[in-house]
């Protein structure tokens, strides 16, 4: 079975664990947890044509204190980019996170999780910031780890990028 | 990794002071790969480099669950089984291969399970009978590949912060995770001590990894340190200078001296120089 390593990047707080949490477990926590170093899950993905096993290495969040830790991107197979969308501080972080990243393993295939999609009522982002991530050639999705939207989605469509790559 | 660097590792158990029997146990090891190249034809022997004297850490607590026959047992039984098969498995990974790195998360999944499996057929339990906590780093340079079941902990101390890398599986987390109680709630519920996953009834391990940095300070520690001291204590012992046999004695002393309720057992790794010492 074809194995793919994904990582999860996004400074902290943006829900990296909850979407690996719905996605593996169909769980959801309003507990924060902040991570610390690397979670690894793994989920066995069907695909149209193939069976993917895909290892989850959920990446602790930038913060104040500590960067991104580029030794644990070695070796990934696809990225999941996760901001916030109702701060939009971490969406202006995605760029400069993504350089970060591509200098460290090659442009390999990524996709960015606009999460927290069910606050309606604090959404940060607008059609202004979705063009910037479609001109910047980035696919997008809003998700929500909480309802669960948009999240098997995401996930698959970067199984199946990864594959095609 | 240069000479003038030292993993310096230690580990101690102590029974308390309320306790009739000591139901922790604890490993501190060292597995060790080296070739030493003689002669050779070939014009990349710098590729060999990699095999030259690589080692791993490996450090383990476990709390063996009271209350239930045969539970100073399971620890026991646990940490031979789990030792015993990472022995058998895990000699050719020793770093530098992504493809391996997969290979090698997989045996320590399959490590758990064989431990679990072991403990029940010890015991000849089914889900029923003695079960412990499992804690577990394998420190290949750099990396700390962590492994736990239960509510034993690990932390790290890097630059006088101190972290706790495991999160404890008890009911009382479990609760609040999946929206039952609030975290109040579950503070007065009296299930914080009671496990959500134990080796040897329903183990659902958390599989981890930390890049560590000279300096660094591991612990790996039962609750019958935390119900004494705090993330504070812990942290203001761990920043004294001194050996890691040093700091664990003193871990260990200062929860005696205030009441030692449970057994007791810390493992220390300390990533320092060498003429820090």
């Amino acid at each position: 079975m074809i194995q793919k390593k994904i990582c999860m990047i996004g400074v902290f707080g943006t829900g990296k664990t909850s979407l690996v949490s719905q996605f593996v477990h169909s769980k959801f926590s309003d507990k924060y947890h902040s991570t610390v170093g690397v979670k690894i899950d793994r989920k066995q993905v069907d695909l149209s044509e193939t069976t993917v096993n895909l290892l989850l290495w959920d990446l602790a969040g930038k913060d104040d204190f500590e960067g991104l830790q580029t030794s644990y991107l070695r070796g990934s197979s696809g990225l999941l980019f996760v901001a916030d969308g109702t701060r939009r501080e971490t969406y202006d972080q995605l760029f400069e996170l993504r350089e970060t990243v591509f200098q460290a393993v090659g442009e390999v295939p990524s996709i960015v999780a606009l999460n927290k999609a069910d606050l309606t009522d604090l959404w940060a982002l607008g059609q202004k910031e979705y063009d910037a991530l479609l001109a910047a050639d980035w696919h997008m999705l809003k998700t929500s780890a909480k309802t669960g939207d948009g999240v098997n989605e995401a996930f698959y469509w970067l199984a199946a990028a990864t594959v095609k790559s | 990794m240069p000479d003038n660097r030292l993993i310096d590792t230690y580990g101690l158990t102590d029974i308390g002071k309320v306790r009739s029997n000591n139901e922790d146990q604890f490993l501190v090891a060292t597995l060790r790969k080296s070739m030493d190249l003689k002669h050779t034809s070939l014009t990349i022997a710098d590729s060999f480099e990699n095999l030259r004297d690589s080692e791993a850490h490996i450090l383990v607590v476990a709390d063996g669950v009271g209350g239930v026959p045969g539970g100073e047992f399971a620890s026991g039984t646990a940490v031979e089984a789990l030792i015993d098969y990472i022995s058998h498995t895990m000699g050719c990974y020793y770093g530098h291969d992504v493809d391996r790195e997969h290979e090698f998360i997989g045996q320590l999944e399959e490590a758990v399970q064989h431990t679990h499996e072991q403990v029940q057929h010890a015991h000849g339990s089914k889900g029923r009978g003695p079960a412990t906590t499992l804690t577990m780093v394998i420190l290949i340079w750099p990396r700390a590949y962590i492994v736990q079941v239960g509510d034993s902990r690990g932390y790290y101390l890097r630059k006088g912060r101190l972290k706790q890398f495991t999160r404890d599986q008890t009911m009382s987390e479990l609760m609040v995770d999946e929206g039952v109680m609030s975290e109040a709630e579950a503070r007065d519920s009296g299930l914080d001590h009671v496990l959500a996953s134990a080796i040897g009834v329903d183990a659902k391990p958390s599989i981890g990894l930390l890049d560590l940095e000279w300096g660094d300070t591991l612990l790996l520690c039962t609750d019958g340190l935390t119900k004494h001291l705090t993330d504070i204590a812990i942290s203001e012992i761990l920043q004294r200078s001194g050996s890691a046999h040093d700091l664990c004695h003193q871990l260990v002393s200062t929860a005696l001296e205030r009441g030692g309720r449970d057994n007791i057992t810390v493992v220390i790794g300390r990533m320092g120089e060498a003429e820090d010492r």
